[in-house]
This record gives structure tokens, C-alpha cells and sequence, in this order.
């Protein structure tokens, strides 16, 4: 259903994301891991065409055969919170303060065909389905009368409404208090078409997904199911990636990744983790591939 | 809202009172008696204090500020000392022409400001944005009646195709009241416009960087659609208290620009009532400005409670 | 970024030091002498020692400006002056005392001074004392005041909140020793970016008073009422508008970029709290 084939985002002459390819079949729900500067969030950000001013997105992707990348922004905004949508990371600020919560989900059936009256009796029942109580006040609520979570509701019935074959999260439980984490969670996974979900947590990726994408230094460097990849990582940043979360079993001892993430543009040529990585040889300023049926992954020397 | 309406109505009105305060303390300060200026030095005592008496002013201050004050609630500005004739009709006369002129002006200051602005903001990263910048910064540094002597200069020296000065009631001739009011609008307008453009622009610039701009991108709208719905509704609220300071600004600029153009307004008025030592009128006219300035502020605080539905 | 250069302040700066230079030079020298008056030489043309043309009177232009930019210099100091004096201490006093009687009081009094601006306080000042630069110099820096103590006290408040004055707080310091050892040091920025922004107004006010008749008096001379006299004689001798008028333009613009230029030199965090008119 989606497809995704070398996209590579730029800014300038700095490559941000670099020749990531993908798929999503339909029903799926696939993470995207990474820490911060990985190019997770400009990657979803290039399949919805909402790249910040500047940054440009090259190669192919599809959604059922449709272009995602390249395309005129006229034909690109009938997909947008059509067939594809996103719930963003900060639920405090996607909101249009002066507007109800009601029209604000309204709108995005509205500007896709729907007439006015059967937009804002949906609205109610979006409201509803993300589990919100008593849905008619909140329709008639502005943003600042609703917590975060709630906020986070309103965003993920938006993008709901129209029943759209992808959801996109950007990691939309960060912002939230924990007790409310696993609520969000748990209703994103039950309510999403097919799910790209794009997270720095190990932990929540492992509730939500079941099949995971690592990415480092704007390259998938690991993919494969959730399982597989967890208890048998092979690329050695994902293995340090696990070391370092609570994920491994309890008395066993694995090296930490040592330094930090370059800035963007400063990642070494070849394979990008090399000048972090204690397994590095000459042979790793070529780049790897990524290799693998089912769980792949680009390392010269990967783990057992 | 209605409690925010009743405690924002209540500091109106008590600060115009004490601003009425304020300005017949001021006038109070006043050296010299009007009953012997009106008299001249020849006066005898008697025929002075007889007309004191029926100014009176032979009267405690505190007396005749209530008497002033009083009048002024309902209407009555009082008797000038020295024309004899009352001031309220005078002052209501030249009400009318200072309003159309200001709110003339700022019409043509909104004109420019807004898609200037805006255009300013959207294209921020091009020359034009930058130029248009620049053209406002330049348009901030001229005074209102400069401008208006180099439109003079323009329009009616080189072209000859609007007069100089003068005004021409609307009664009269609908065509000569438009003609006679075009170059002082330009002139309050061009120069409030530049200012406004910038503050249009750093409002725009500010909304555009919001989350909820790119959620609306999300749901589908194009970049100018996700602008006007949900951008510039907005923007509108800081720009909405400049706009209010702005009419201050120009209520006073009024006051100038009816001197290089020669239109009997209230600046008029009030410059030939302190020629002419016209206490009760120079009163009564600073007196009406001043709680125009504030109503004003009233207005536009109200307003921003009613667009802003976090402060309702 | 703090310290950078910017064309701002350098463009502001240049324009400024022009107007300054020009009125330091006026004490010791001029072409000729700016109140002289001569009528073999009404209206003479520009040249032969008379750089801009002479007046209706015969006055040299040029020495009329350069006395001109003393009178606006004199203005703008003492009005910022009087408004800096008065408005940043009551702003600070207003930001450190957010809830209290006092704060409320001064804001107040703030918003009552606002609707009075600075042209009908010095009409009512001139028509009680006399007007003269003196009264004007007066009423533009009352009715400037309000700007600097807003500005002040949204400058304190985000002061206050920070960790290097909880501290001091909590090390039982007296909130007069707060004010005078970390607030002020610490908005000193945004005010200095405010005195340059109402230079720039006081300068337009003075122009616009003298203009009127409730500025300078002649026969010192000033920008604003230049423009006034050149007036009449726009369809004859439009250069005698044009010097003044430029003089005028372009010390305002100096001053407002040299007040942009110095709040990203100062602070760029600065652009939060806006400098008002």
C-alpha cells in the first residue's frame, strides 16, 4: 500500500535523509526509531508534503499507487487528511485557539466534500470513537479548556474523519503525562487503518508495532519484525540502542553507544555510525547496504 | 465577559473623571482673571466683580468643577468668557470632520498595512519582502505633516490636480468634500500605514511558525488557504492593540495635519481657542480628546476580550 | 549571537552620529550666523558660500540646520530623559510587586497619562506657562513616561522568574537590593532599546510642535518650524521644505534602526518585549 523508494530529504547540500526505502501493507503497523536528528520525523514529514521551508524531498512514494513525492502541491493537499494523516508530537500548540474543537474536526471532512450539517453530526461521533466524554461539550470547547491528552484526542479524531488508509504518529505520547501514555497508545493501535508510528521509545514502539525501522544518522540502518530485531539485534547501533533502554534482561552487560549524534551533515562518510562504533574496520567507510529478507540490516560486522 | 465588562466600564468612566480632573486643575493654574481680560485694563472693580460673578468664577474651584464637570455629563461645555457663545455646539461642529479624517486615515493606514504586511510575512525570504520592509521603516521616520506638505507638493504644485487646503462641506458638493479630503487622508494614512505593515508583518511572520498552521496543512488546506483561515483570524489579535494605539496616534496627528491643510477640526479649534485665550473652549476640546483617546483603549480591550476565547 | 554587528546599528549609528557631529560643530562653527537676517539675500539660490540657498529672511539654510539638530538633540535627551528617570523605576517597582496595591496603582496612573499625549499636554502647558522648548521638552517626557515603564515592567517580570533572582530571594535579600544589583542590570538592555525608540518619537513631536507654534521659539532655530515657515513659499521655493523635512526623516530613521540594530547587538531574546511608541 505505501511504498516507499530512496526518498532522500535535503537542505541545501546537507542530506538529512538519505535513500530510505520501505513498505507498509495495509492494516500494518510499522515504527520508526531513532534518536533525535535520525531523520524519523522529516521522513513522515516528506510523505505528508509538510517538509519545513528550505528542506526538499527526493526519490519515489506511493500510497496505492499514488505519488507522494514530487508532486504539485495542488494534487498532494487532496491526499492530505484524506488518505493519509498525522498526529503531531506537541498537542498543546496543533489547535487553533480561536476556533471550536467542533468545527476544527468539522473542517477536515468539509474540505474534503463533505456538506456542512453531516461534517459537524460525524464530528460528534469522532469525538466519541477516540473516547472523549461527552462529546457535544467538548465540540463546543476551545482549545484551552482541554487538557493535553484530551488535545491529543481531538488531533487523532482529525485525522480519523475522512477514514484514511495511513496514519502517521510523530511521537504523539511525549508530550503527555505517563498515566494518560498508555491510553493514547493503546487506542492509536486499535483505531489506526495502518500506522506509521515514530518514536525514541523502545518500549512504546514494542506496545504499539509489530514491525520496527531503525534509523540512524538519516538511514535505515535495521529493519524487521518487533521480536526479531529486540531479542536478536544485528546492526550495532540497535544493539546500543537496547543496552542503553531497560529492554535487556536484567545482569547482562552490553556496551553503551559511546559519544553523541553529529550534527547534521557531520556524520562520517561510509557507514554513518563507524566513529561511535567499538567494531569499526577500514571495510566501514564504504557504505553497507541494507541486506536481509524480512530482517534486514546494513553492517559490515553485525552482531552474531 | 460581563463581569470583565462591568469592571472594564467602570475604569472608563472613572478615568475620565479623572482626567476631567486633571484638566481644570491645569486650566485652573491659568495666570490672569478672565472677567478682567474680558473687560480689558479699564474695568472698574465693580463691573469686574459683577461679571466674575456671572462667569462665575468668583465661586471655590471645587465648586465650579462640579459646575463644569456637571455640564459636561450632559452635554454643556458652558459659555466661552471671551466669544460669549457656547462651546458645546462649536466642539460638536468640528467633531465630525476631525472623525471622518481620522477614520479616513486609518482606512487607508489598514489598506496598505494589511496585504502589504502580509505579503511581507509569506515572502520574507525574498527581496521584495525585504523591500517592502525597508519602504516601511523609511515611512515610519516622516511626521504626518511632512507628508503632508510633500503630497501638497506632488498633487497639487506639480499635478495641480488636488487643492492645497482648504474644506469643502459634504452638504455642499459630495465631489469637492472627497477632493478636499484625499491628500490629509494620505497624509495620516501613508505614514500610520508603514507602521502598521511592520506590526502586520512580525504578527503574520509569528503565526505562520504556529503548530496549528501545519495541522491545518495537514487536513489538507494549501499553504494560503491554511493562512487565511486559520493564520490571519490569528494575527488579527496583537494587530488589533496596535491599531488602537494607532487611532490615539492619529487623533493628535489630526490635530497637525488640519493646520498644514487648513480643515476646520478640533485641532483647528483648539489652536485658535489657545490663540485667542479661550479657556473654557481649550477645556472642552482637550477635554473631549482625551476621553476619546480613552474610549478608544476602552474599545479596543473589549475587543480583544471578544476575539481571544482564552480571555473570555 | 550577542555582540554582532548589524547593518542596523551601523546605517542607525552612522545617521545619528551625523546629527550629533552636526550639533557639536554648531558651538564653534557655522557658515554663517543661523539667526542673521538679511533681506539683499531673501530667497538667494544655493551656492557662493550658501550650501542649501537662504530663507525668506535671508538665513542661511545650512547653519539653520546644523543649530536645528542642537535644538532636536536637546529635546530628545532631556524628554528621554525625564521619561527614563520617572518611567523605568515605576515599572520596575509595578514588575517586582505584580499583585500588589502599589503595582496596581501604577499602572493605572500609567493608562490615565497615556490618554494624554504629548501635543495636548503641551498645548495645555504652553497655553498656561508660555509655550517654548522648555514646555515641550516637559510634555513630551511625561507623556513618554507610560512607554518606558510598560516596557520596564514586562522586562522585570520575566526577571523575576528567573533562577539567579529565586536565588537571591530565597537567600533573604531585600527587594531594593534585588532591584538595584540584578533587575536593573538585567533589563538595562531593553531599556537602552527603548531610549533609542523614543528618541526617535521625541523627535518627531518636537518637530510636530514647533510646526504648530508650541515648540521653539524663534528666533532659535528648529527643524519643525523651518518646515512651518517654508510652507507658503512650496509653490515658489519647495528646497526650503526639502532640507528640513529630510533632516527630520533621516534623524528619525537613525534613531529607530539604531534602536533595532541595538536590540539584536544587545539580546536577541530582546525581539520578545517590543519597545513601545
Amino acid at each position: 500500500m505505501l511504498k516507499v523508494e530512496d526518498l532522500t530529504v535535503r537542505a541545501d547540500a546537507v542530506e538529512l535523509v538519505r535513500e530510505v526505502s520501505f513498505e507498509i501493507a495495509p492494516g500494518e503497523r510499522v515504527g520508526l526509531i531513532g534518536e533525535s536528528g535520525s531523520g524519523k520525523s522529516l521522513t513522515a514529514l516528506s510523505l505528508m508534503g509538510l517538509l519545513p521551508e528550505g528542506v526538499t524531498a527526493a526519490g519515489r512514494a506511493t500510497l496505492d499507487g499514488r505519488d507522494l513525492v514530487g508532486v504539485p502541491e495542488g494534487r498532494l493537499k487532496r491526499l492530505r487528511g484524506r488518505d493519509l494523516s498525522m498526529v503531531f508530537q506537541e498537542p498543546m500548540t496543533a489547535l487553533n485557539p480561536l476556533m471550536r474543537i467542533g468545527a476544527q474536526v468539522a473542517e477536515v471532512m468539509t474540505l474534503h466534500g463533505r456538506g456542512r450539517q453531516e461534517a459537524r453530526a460525524r464530528a460528534l461521533d469522532l469525538l466519541e470513537r477516540v473516547r472523549l466524554p461527552e462529546p457535544a461539550h467538548i465540540a463546543r470547547a476551545y482549545p484551552h479548556q482541554l487538557s493535553g491528552g484530551q488535545r491529543q484526542r481531538v488531533m487523532l479524531a482529525i485525522a480519523l474523519a475522512n477514514e484514511p488508509e495511513l496514519l502517521i504518529c510523530d511521537e504523539p505520547t511525549t508530550a503527555l503525562d505517563v498515566t494518560v501514555q498508555k491510553q493514547m497508545l493503546d487506542l492509536i493501535a486499535e483505531v489506526a487503518p495502518a500506522l506509521l508510528f515514530i518514536t525514541h521509545d523502545l518500549a512504546v514502539v514494542a506496545s504499539v508495532c509489530e514491525r520496527v525501522l531503525v534509523m540512524y544518522g538519516g538511514r535505515v540502518v535495521e529493519s524487521g519484525p518487533i521480536r526479531e530485531v529486540f531479542t536478536r539485534p544485528r546492526h550495532r547501533y540497535t544493539e546500543g540502542l537496547l543496552a542503553a533502554s531497560k529492554l535487556t534482561p536484567r545482569g547482562t552487560r552490553l556496551p553503551t553507544i559511546k559519544g553523541s549524534v553529529p550534527a547534521a551533515g557531520h556524520f562520517p562518510g561510509g557507514c554513518v555510525f563507524r566513529n561511535r562504533c567499538p567494531h569499526a574496520t577500514p571495510e566501514c567507510e564504504t557504505a553497507p547496504a541494507l541486506t536481509g529478507d524480512g530482517h534486514a540490516h546494513a553492517c559490515w560486522h553485525p552482531a552474531d | 465577559m460581563t463581569l470583565y465588562l462591568v469592571k472594564r466600564l467602570a475604569v472608563l468612566l472613572a478615568s475620565i473623571a479623572v482626567a476631567g480632573v486633571v484638566v481644570f486643575a491645569f486650566m485652573a493654574l491659568l495666570p490672569g482673571d478672565p472677567a478682567e481680560i474680558a473687560l480689558g485694563v479699564n474695568a472698574t472693580p465693580d463691573a469686574v466683580a459683577q461679571l466674575r460673578r456671572q462667569f462665575g468664577t468668583d465661586r471655590p474651584a471645587v465648586v465650579q468643577f462640579f459646575d463644569w464637570f456637571g455640564g459636561l455629563v450632559q452635554g454643556d461645555f458652558g459659555t466661552s468668557y471671551v466669544t460669549s457663545s457656547p462651546v458645546g455646539p462649536q466642539i460638536s461642529d468640528r467633531l465630525g470632520v476631525t472623525a471622518v479624517l481620522v477614520l479616513g486615515g486609518m482606512v487607508v493606514a489598514l489598506v496598505i498595512a494589511v496585504p502589504l504586511g502580509t505579503f511581507a510575512a509569506v515572502h520574507h525570504r525574498n527581496p521584495l519582502g525585504a523591500v517592502i520592509s525597508a519602504v516601511s521603516q523609511a515611512g515610519i521616520a516622516v511626521p504626518a505633516f511632512l507628508a503632508g506638505i510633500l503630497l501638497v507638493f506632488v498633487f497639487a504644485v506639480q499635478a495641480q490636480a488636488l487643492p492645497s487646503g482648504g474644506y469643502v462641506p459634504f452638504a455642499e458638493s459630495p465631489g469637492e468634500w472627497l477632493r478636499s479630503l484625499l491628500l490629509p487622508w494620505l497624509s495620516l494614512g501613508l505614514v500610520q500605514g508603514a507602521v502598521l505593515t511592520r506590526y502586520v508583518r512580525s504578527a503574520v511572520l509569528d503565526v505562520m511558525r504556529e503548530d496549528y498552521l501545519r495541522t491545518a496543512r495537514a487536513k489538507g488546506r494549501g499553504s494560503t488557504g491554511a493562512l487565511w483561515r486559520h493564520g490571519l483570524p490569528n494575527a488579527a489579535i496583537p494587530v488589533v492593540t496596535v491599531l488602537g494605539l494607532q487611532l490615539a496616534t492619529l487623533l493628535v496627528g489630526a490635530v497637525v495635519v488640519e493646520r498644514v491643510f487648513v480643515i476646520p477640526g478640533l485641532g483647528d479649534l483648539l489652536l485658535n481657542g489657545v490663540a485667542g485665550r479661550d479657556l473654557l473652549l481649550v477645556q472642552g476640546v482637550v477635554m473631549v480628546l482625551v476621553a476619546a483617546v480613552l474610549l478608544i483603549n476602552f474599545v479596543v480591550d473589549v475587543t480583544y476580550h471578544l476575539l481571544d476565547p482564552r480571555l473570555r | 549571537m550577542r555582540g554582532r554587528l548589524n547593518a542596523g546599528l551601523l546605517v542607525g549609528g552612522a545617521l545619528v552620529g551625523i546629527v550629533v557631529l552636526a550639533a557639536l560643530a554648531s558651538f564653534f562653527w557655522t557658515p554663517h550666523d543661523p539667526t542673521f537676517v538679511d533681506a539683499a539675500r531673501k530667497l538667494r539660490e544655493p551656492g557662493g558660500g550658501y550650501l542649501l540657498g537662504a530663507d525668506k529672511y535671508g538665513r542661511d539654510t545650512f547653519s539653520q540646520l546644523m543649530v536645528g539638530a542642537r535644538t532636536t538633540l536637546y529635546v530628545g535627551i532631556v524628554a528621554v530623559g525625564i521619561a527614563a528617570v520617572i518611567g523605568a523605576p515605576l515599572g520596575v517597582i509595578a514588575g517586582m510587586t505584580p499583585r500588589g496595591w502599589l503595582s496596581e496603582l501604577i499602572m493605572r496612573v500609567n493608562d490615565l497619562v497615556f490618554a494624554f499625549p504629548a501635543l495636548l499636554l503641551a498645548v495645555m502647558l504652553g497655553a498656561v506657562y508660555g509655550a517654548g522648548t522648555l514646555t515641550a521638552m516637559i510634555a513630551i517626557g511625561v507623556a513618554t513616561v507610560p512607554a518606558f515603564a510598560r516596557v520596564a515592567r514586562a522586562a522585570t517580570l520575566q526577571v523575576m522568574v528567573t533562577d539567579y533572582i529565586l536565588a537571591a530571594r530565597a537567600a533573604g535579600r531585600r527587594r531594593p537590593a534585588i532591584a538595584v544589583r540584578h533587575v536593573l542590570p538585567n533589563i538595562s538592555s531593553v531599556l537602552i532599546v527603548q531610549a533609542s525608540v523614543s528618541f526617535a518619537i521625541a523627535i518627531l513631536a518636537e518637530a510636530a510642535l514647533s510646526f504648530l507654534g508650541f515648540g521653539t521659539r524663534p528666533p532659535t532655530p528648529s527643524w519643525g518650524r523651518m518646515l512651518q515657515e517654508s510652507q507658503e513659499l512650496l509653490f515658489s521655493t519647495p528646497r526650503l521644505a526639502l532640507w528640513p523635512g529630510l533632516a527630520i526623516a533621516l534623524a528619525v530613521l537613525g534613531f529607530n534602526l539604531l534602536g533595532d540594530g541595538l536590540r539584536d547587538f544587545l539580546d536577541p531574546k530582546l525581539r520578545r518585549i517590543r519597545a513601545e511608541g
